[in-house]
């Protein structure tokens, strides 16, 4: 049997849970109040004013004026996560970890047979996090990950519901097919078209019509409709390698200045190289992401010749991309990763830096930052704008702090 | 709402059972008792472990706190406004 965990509205139930006087009022955490930027979460208090993560900040306000705004904390969230991973390991050494506020616990025989046997763990594992931590979780328990991952979302918050396979199908064929779990709104849409309405209509759907719709994944859908899935639950301390590791920000304000664009690119291209060469990856494709004011999305990227964990090289490509891309129109947020990742053998580094004193010089640059923290060392040409800046590196002081700090105070 | 500091504060503190807790500390001339910890987590910056506590005071009040053992030293970290 599986559980999937889901901490319900987890951000904000921190602050609350932290915070005794936001309990039972709306929270909306989010990055720097005073600036504009979007929703991180809502509590469950917001969301009957319409307030959803990922709506713009000023829109929030407007549906929900009287909500606490605080801002997030990701470190504390993060901390907390971990905290919650070693309570679900007491139980099992089966915990895959699925995103900071979700893990699959998997509860196999003989320990565990029937889907009751597994409820009671999960009532139990709901009662420890509520005491222990004062948070809320939904928990869906299911002969699989599918169908766990779906009745943890049938009642929330606080729900536990426990689906077998006919359970399963009984709760979710009437429901609109945009419910099942790999099905997103354009995939939806398409369904409909072909009148597959429900996930019981997709159950039903002809395969090779499905085939021919929906190549490959179609055969795949129509058995997650039977509530059949057999994915692998990866423990945790197996780890799944990543697929590649970005950055992105989002501006103070829309900014057409290519000096402190290019700056900012410069600084998200060394906290990537920074994360590659810490979890020992080096990546040779470089996506730069850029998103204007009107929301509008572009996305462009470049493969390298050979390998790197090198951030003169990756911002190389991520300003080239930047500059073939961008049309002067104000941008919002700006992005950089790197995929195509492979594990970097040790001593390797010389293959991917230009020279010896380039490499001793990234070495020891680590060297200082791992001993003193990120905003100890950063690259000059990303503090041109310091004091313009929406968020800085770990461990610096926020611009806000800074002025609070100066005998000058703000304005200047 | 709250307001992010960064200002350093006197904390008394108690070391029992493995752990510490503040229990009461100095902030902006007046004395501020910790009625409960109501959340704790770390942060690394660099080698050095950062521990913070949010803390509730005896008049309701909310707070963060952080000892940083480089100082060693406690920062107040975050502050509700109403406390003020």
């Amino acid at each position: 049997m599986i559980l999937l965990i889901d901490m319900d509205a987890f951000f904000a139930s921190v602050e609350q849970a932290h915070h005794p006087h936001l309990r039972g009022r709306p929270v909306i955490v989010c990055g720097d109040p005073g600036r504009r930027g979007v929703v991180t979460a809502a509590s469950y208090e917001a969301r009957p004013f319409g307030v959803r993560a990922g709506m713009p900040l000023q829109q929030a306000r407007r549906l929900c004026p009287d909500a606490e705004y605080v801002e997030g904390r990701p470190e504390k969230y993060v901390a907390l996560s971990l905290q919650l991973l070693e309570l679900y390991l007491r139980y099992t050494p089966d915990v895959e970890p699925f995103s900071v506020d979700e893990a699959f616990v998997g509860l196999p025989p003989p320990g565990v047979r029937t889907l009751e046997q597994a409820a009671a763990i999960a009532c139990r594992i709901q009662e420890e996090i509520a005491s222990r931590f004062g948070l809320g979780a939904s928990i869906g328990v299911g002969p699989n990950k599918l169908v766990a991952k779906l009745a943890s979302g049938v009642r929330k918050p606080r729900g536990l519901t426990a689906l077998d396979e006919e359970g399963f199908r009984g709760e979710f064929w009437p429901r609109d097919v945009e419910h099942l779990w790999g099905v997103g709104p354009k995939l939806a849409v398409r369904m409909r078209s072909l009148g597959f309405k429900t996930v019981g209509d997709l159950a039903h759907a002809p395969e090779p019509v499905l085939r021919g719709a929906f190549g490959v994944i179609g055969p795949q859908l129509r058995a997650a409709a039977w509530g059949r899935d057999d994915t692998p639950l990866i423990p945790y301390h197996q780890g799944v390698d990543p697929k590649s590791m970005g950055h992105e920000v989002t501006l103070p304000e829309d900014c057409d200045d290519p000096e402190f664009l290019e700056g900012t690119l410069l600084r998200l291209s060394d906290q990537v190289a920074r994360r590659l060469r810490g979890e020992g990856w080096v990546g040779r494709t470089v996506t730069l992401k850029l998103r204007d004011r009107a929301f509008e999305t572009l996305t462009r990227q470049r493969a390298l010749p050979d390998f790197t964990d090198d951030h003169a090289r990756i911002f190389e490509i991520a300003r080239a991309l930047f500059r073939i891309a961008w049309k002067r129109d104000p941008v919002r947020l700006l992005g950089v990763s790197v995929s195509g990742l492979e594990r970097s053998p040790a001593g390797q580094g010389e293959l991917f830096t230009r020279d010896e004193r380039g490499r001793l010089l990234v070495r020891a640059l680590d060297r200082v930052r791992d001993r003193l923290g990120e905003a100890s060392l950063v690259p000059a040409g990303s503090l041109t704008h310091r004091r313009a800046l929406g968020h800085v590196p770990f461990g610096a002081l926020s611009a806000r702090a800074l002025e609070r700090k100066s005998p000058l105070g703000g304005g200047h | 709402m709250f307001e992010s500091l960064s200002d350093p504060v006197d904390v008394l503190t108690v070391f029992a059972d493995g752990r510490m807790r503040p229990l009461r500390f100095r902030w902006q001339g007046k004395v501020v008792r910790v009625r409960t910890v109501t959340g704790e987590w770390t942060r690394r910056e660099g080698q050095a472990v950062l521990r913070y506590f949010a803390v509730e005071s005896t008049a309701a009040d909310t707070y963060e706190l952080c000892f940083d053992p480089r100082g060693p030293r406690w920062i107040l970290s975050r502050a509700w406004d109403g406390a003020r």
